[in-house]
């Protein structure tokens, strides 16, 4: 099974996920598909949630908190700018109250709320969450690929979808029941019109969003979700351990890449030094190990480059290894 | 000689509310329209929510009109009838719309509080602690007092299956409007209309002979008699009766609110309201093809000493004790409306107002007792050779009264008004009751649930305070106890007069026209508590008594005695509240 | 009086005796079911605003958007959540 069948096999599956340790070059695979389907005429943003992101040293751009950037022709590439949204996000809840109620300033009460609301921890997390929902439902491209934070994060992010939808259903029933009680209330007193619950319309809309970007995530259909490795033995015994997480939050895994491999011909030559090739051994040893814990579900063998890969151009180059020469053109 | 003393009442009222009450609305308390209430400001959507000021004057005087203004007039016409009608007219003017305005106003100034929080605010902090106890044993007696009439009225066999139909048919209302959702008036009249239906099936032959085979359960014949008393036999039936209405407020108070007690409430009072229009019309007809008996049979006046209740005052003040001046409404008016009213200037129409109203009411209470004198079949009401005395339960005086009327309408025999004027009674009772077994039950598990943690199950407070209400009902003399309620009742409006008297001497406004009032109503009511108290404990000391009979007047002596004690150390603490409150305000205007 | 006038003093009337009605007979009724969906509010606003009190436990960034709707119950609740209470609130 190569990386290129398992597009070609399952073009619904449309949201594109690499995850793996830090380092080991999810944001470089993630550039390269997106290149390669984008060569193929598909719509494609890349986008990243990772504070610390790279897409823009990368591309060679500077995308960050610019919104979607278009690299070439049908690719994108968007860096989320937590704090900036976060920002406009306050400032958009503030006229809200002052639309609402006529204030001239908001109430102190209120601003040191919306401030102290502001500095949770978990704020950052949350707001970057609702923005790739945003990004995710407004539905524009054809494929959409995840530039994921470490795997830590990753899981955070899948199961705080779960812990939030759980939490919402919960409001969102106290808030039904509320409602009763006002249209009892209303039934005895006779009154006709009852105003509509504005809160119970944003909770159902908070509700959909969640549940719509967490059933993606978990949707073996739409979903292709892959592990990045590299032939190393700490590295492989937390891919293993990783997996099982994620089978526990049932993501559907594609399958595994293998990065960094030291190519033969380089290894073997005469004049390789005695490291490179003592290296290359030990790759080999857990290249077969890896080959037999995952078997055909290694898509990839992505060799060590020998330099950094920025620009169209190595990115390119890095799409003709994962994907093979034919299918670029 | 009714219209006379109808006419009297009205312009009475008329002039207290126009000239008094608005007076001192105006020049003393000074409300502001402008001024935002509690309602307004903390409108919380729980406890503070707005209504008009016509909502409330309904809301108020609903909760207030229980059977105080009904029972109290027929018991104390038996020292004549002017007496009553007397004391009606100047409790009120003087006394009785002072409390339930000034409470209401009182609660608006300071926060919305409510009675616990007003005694330890403008008392002592111990103030509120007996207050509460008070409080507790004041709702005992209501449940006693209401609870006796509510076991004779279902002791006789056309009453207790309509009653049952009744509930079922609130019960029902309650499921359609919440559960089916369905529209309000069609609940209503349907609802409405199978408790009619209900009460005439209940006077029927079939429904009569179940009832009847109940009260012979006990053996020889259906007025079995469990034992006797000075005063007359404790029955099988009114005791058992008693078990049974006890058990319906037993639901009322642990079902959910709107489960039981809320929609049995709402489908009884379409009932009463039926019921009373009805009698007008009944009146009205009769006056036009027909002679009524509106003459009264009464003297204006009997006796200074009635033997079996004692001497006029202070006993006959206690006896009225709605429609003059009742403690009840003090709660009314500020846990319920004072965190309702959207303007200051409502509470005068809704508190006065309907006190006023309620005063009315009373007067066609005396009116409707001094015309009573004999059943149909000549059978005695009041004794005329025995110092009038009241020979038969107050629902059966009020249960003729309205089937007499009733009965000109075409269509009412003369047993459907009965039976509609003993549950028009009946429900009345229950509704109060209700609620206070209810508020009973959350009072005991605030006050003693710390140490006994067996009272914050909501079965537990609610079962001990159906006990104790037993206790009170083996007394078996329904007359003695109502005056021990009218006593607890208006000594509970003297503690309100005294709170009202030191709050207005805080803010530096004038207060005698409270302070007079609770002096009286202290010196009376502790007086007639402590003359009821010996009474009952020189009842027990009777050769040849049953020992529940013994018991039950130990319990209403004891009670008597404790209310009154607990009333004078309130007073003690008050009175040193209020002459604080005197050097401070007269500080404040030597500044 | 005009004819105008005694008409809309007699709706008036008609008006304050169908409130007075409503008073007697469902006031008490419409008035416990707003108490219960009052307390359901406040409960509410500590879960979804706990922040408040110190108790974070609505995800924040959701708990502002909810913020412009509750802005009127706040003072209210947090005045309701430290006031003391009183037995005697209890009755009516």
């Amino acid at each position: 099974m190569s990386l290129a069948k398992v597009f070609r096999e399952h073009p619904e599956r449309r949201y594109i996920m690499f995850g793996g340790k830090g380092g080991l070059g999810k944001t470089t695979f993630s550039a390269a598909t997106g290149y390669w389907l984008a060569k193929q005429g598909k719509r494609v943003l890349v986008f990243s949630v990772d504070p610390q992101a790279s897409l823009s040293d990368i591309f060679q751009r500077d995308i960050f908190g610019k919104g979607a950037v278009e690299i070439m022709p049908n690719l994108y590439a968007q860096e989320i700018d937590a704090d900036q949204h976060i920002r406009e996000y306050q400032e958009e809840i503030r006229q809200k109250i002052r639309d609402m109620y006529g204030f001239e300033e908001i109430p102190d009460e209120i601003e040191s709320y919306i401030q102290a609301a502001s500095a949770e921890p978990a704020m950052e997390e949350s707001a970057i969450f609702d923005q790739v929902v945003d990004i995710v439902v407004a539905g524009e491209f054809d494929y959409y690929i995840y530039d994921l934070v470490p795997l830590g994060h990753a899981l955070y992010y899948l199961s705080m979808a779960s812990v939030y939808d759980q939490w919402i259903s919960k409001i969102t029933k106290l808030r039904e029941e509320m409602r009763e009680y006002e249209q009892m209330a209303a039934r005895v007193s006779r009154k006709k019109e009852l105003q509509e619950d504005k809160i119970l319309e944003e909770l159902q809309d908070i509700r959909y969003r969640i549940s719509t970007s967490s059933s993606i995530l978990t949707d073996r259909e739409k979903t292709a979700f892959f592990f990045v490795l590299v032939p190393e033995e700490m590295v492989l015994i937390d891919t293993q351990k990783a997996a099982k997480l994620f089978a526990k939050y049932d993501v559907p895994l594609s399958g595994y890449i293998v990065n960094r491999v030291i190519p033969p011909e380089v290894a073997l030559s005469e004049h390789a030094p005695a490291y490179l090739r003592n290296r290359y051994e030990m790759q080999q040893k857990y290249l077969q190990e890896i080959d037999n814990l995952f078997g055909d579900e290694v898509l990839a063998r992505v060799q060590e480059m020998e330099r950094d890969i920025t620009g169209l151009e190595m990115i390119e180059r890095m799409a003709q290894i994962m994907f093979g020469e034919e299918a670029l053109e | 000689m009714a219209l006379v003393v109808l006419i009297v009442a009205i312009a009475i009222v008329v002039i207290g509310y126009k000239f008094y009450a608005a007076a001192i609305d105006r020049n003393i308390v000074q409300a502001n329209p402008k001024k935002a209430t509690p309602a307004v400001m903390y409108n919380d959507g729980v406890d503070f929510m707005p209504a008009s000021g016509s909502v409330l004057f309904g809301y108020q005087f609903k909760s207030i009109a229980a059977l105080g203004p009904i029972v109290g007039p027929i018991v104390a016409v038996q020292w004549g009838w002017l007496p009553a009608f007397l004391w009606l007219m100047l409790g009120v003017f003087f006394i009785g719309w002072v409390q339930d305005y000034a409470a209401a106003m009182m609660a608006m100034r300071n926060e919305g509080l409510t009675m616990g929080g007003l005694a330890y605010k403008f008392i002592s902090p111990r103030a509120r602690g007996i207050l509460l106890t008070f409080l507790y044993f004041y709702l005992l007696l209501i449940m006693g007092a209401f609870g006796a009439v509510v076991a004779g009225l279902l002791a006789n066999p056309v009453v207790p299956i309509g009653l049952l139909i009744l509930t079922l048919a609130g019960v029902l209302a309650g499921q359609m409007t919440y559960r089916w959702k369905m529209d309000l008036v069609m609940t209503t009249i349907i609802t409405v209309l199978i408790a009619l239906v209900g009460i005439w099936l209940g006077t029927t032959g079939p429904a009569q002979n179940i009832v009847k085979a109940i009260n012979g359960l006990a053996g020889t014949g259906d007025k079995h008699i469990l034992y006797q008393t000075p005063y007359g036999p404790m029955t099988w039936p009114v005791f058992f009766w008693g078990i049974v209405a006890l058990a319906f407020c037993y639901l009322g108070s642990v079902l959910a609110i709107w489960r039981f007690a809320q929609p049995v409430n709402y489908v009884s009072f379409w009932f009463v309201a039926l019921g009373l229009i009805g009698s007008v019309l009944g009146v009205a007809i009769a006056a036009i093809f027909g002679t009524t008996d509106v003459a009264f049979h009464i003297p204006a006046f009997v006796t200074w000493n009635q033997p079996k209740l004692g001497w006029l005052w202070p006993m006959l003040f206690v006896t009225i004790s709605c429609g003059a001046i009742s403690g009840w409404h003090s709660l009314v008016s500020t846990a319920g409306t004072a965190r309702q009213l959207e303007k200051e200037t409502d509470a005068l129409p809704v508190g006065a107002g309907a006190m006023f109203t309620e005063a009315i009411l009373a007067t066609l209470a005396v009116i409707f007792a001094a015309t009573a004198i004999a059943k149909p079949d000549g059978s005695v009401i009041y004794d005329a050779n025995n110092m009038y005395f009241l020979k038969v339960k107050a629902g059966a005086v009020w249960m003729y009264g309205m089937s007499r009327f009733l009965s000109w309408i075409p269509g009412i025999s003369p047993a459907m008004g009965g039976a509609i004027g003993a549950i028009f009674l009946a429900v009345m009772a229950l509704t109060v009751m209700q609620l206070v077994l209810r508020f009973m039950r959350v009072a005991s598990a605030e006050l003693v649930g710390d140490k006994i943690p067996a009272f914050k199950n909501p079965h537990v407070g609610t079962i001990v305070a159906i006990l104790f209400t037993f206790l009170i009902l083996w007394t078996a003399f329904w007359q003695r106890i109502w005056v021990l309620f009218g006593g607890a009742n208006q000594l509970f409006a003297g503690l309100a007069l005294l709170l009202i008297t030191i709050w207005l001497a805080n803010e530096g406004k004038k207060y005698a026209w409270a302070f007079w009032p609770a002096v009286f109503m202290y010196i009376t009511t502790v007086a007639a508590l402590l003359v009821v108290a010996w009474k009952s404990f020189q009842a027990m000391t009777k050769p040849d008594i049953g020992a529940a009979f013994a018991f039950g007047n130990a319990v209403a002596g004891l009670i008597g005695l404790f209310l009154a004690i607990t009333a004078i150390v309130l007073a003690y603490d008050g009175l040193k509240s209020l002459s604080k409150a005197r050097q401070k305000a007269a500080a404040q205007a030597g500044d | 009086m005009t004819e105008k006038e005694k008409r809309s003093f007699l709706t008036k009337m008609l008006h304050s005796i169908q409130d007075v009605i409503y008073g007697m007979a469902s006031h008490d009724m419409a008035r416990q079911a707003l108490k219960t969906r009052g307390s359901m509010e406040h409960l509410f606003i500590l879960i979804t605003m706990g922040d408040l009190l110190g108790v974070p436990i609505l995800p924040p960034y959701y708990s502002l958007r909810l913020l412009p709707y509750v802005v009127p119950q706040i003072s209210t609740w947090k005045r309701r959540m430290l006031r003391e209470r009183d037995l005697t609130d209890a009755l009516a």
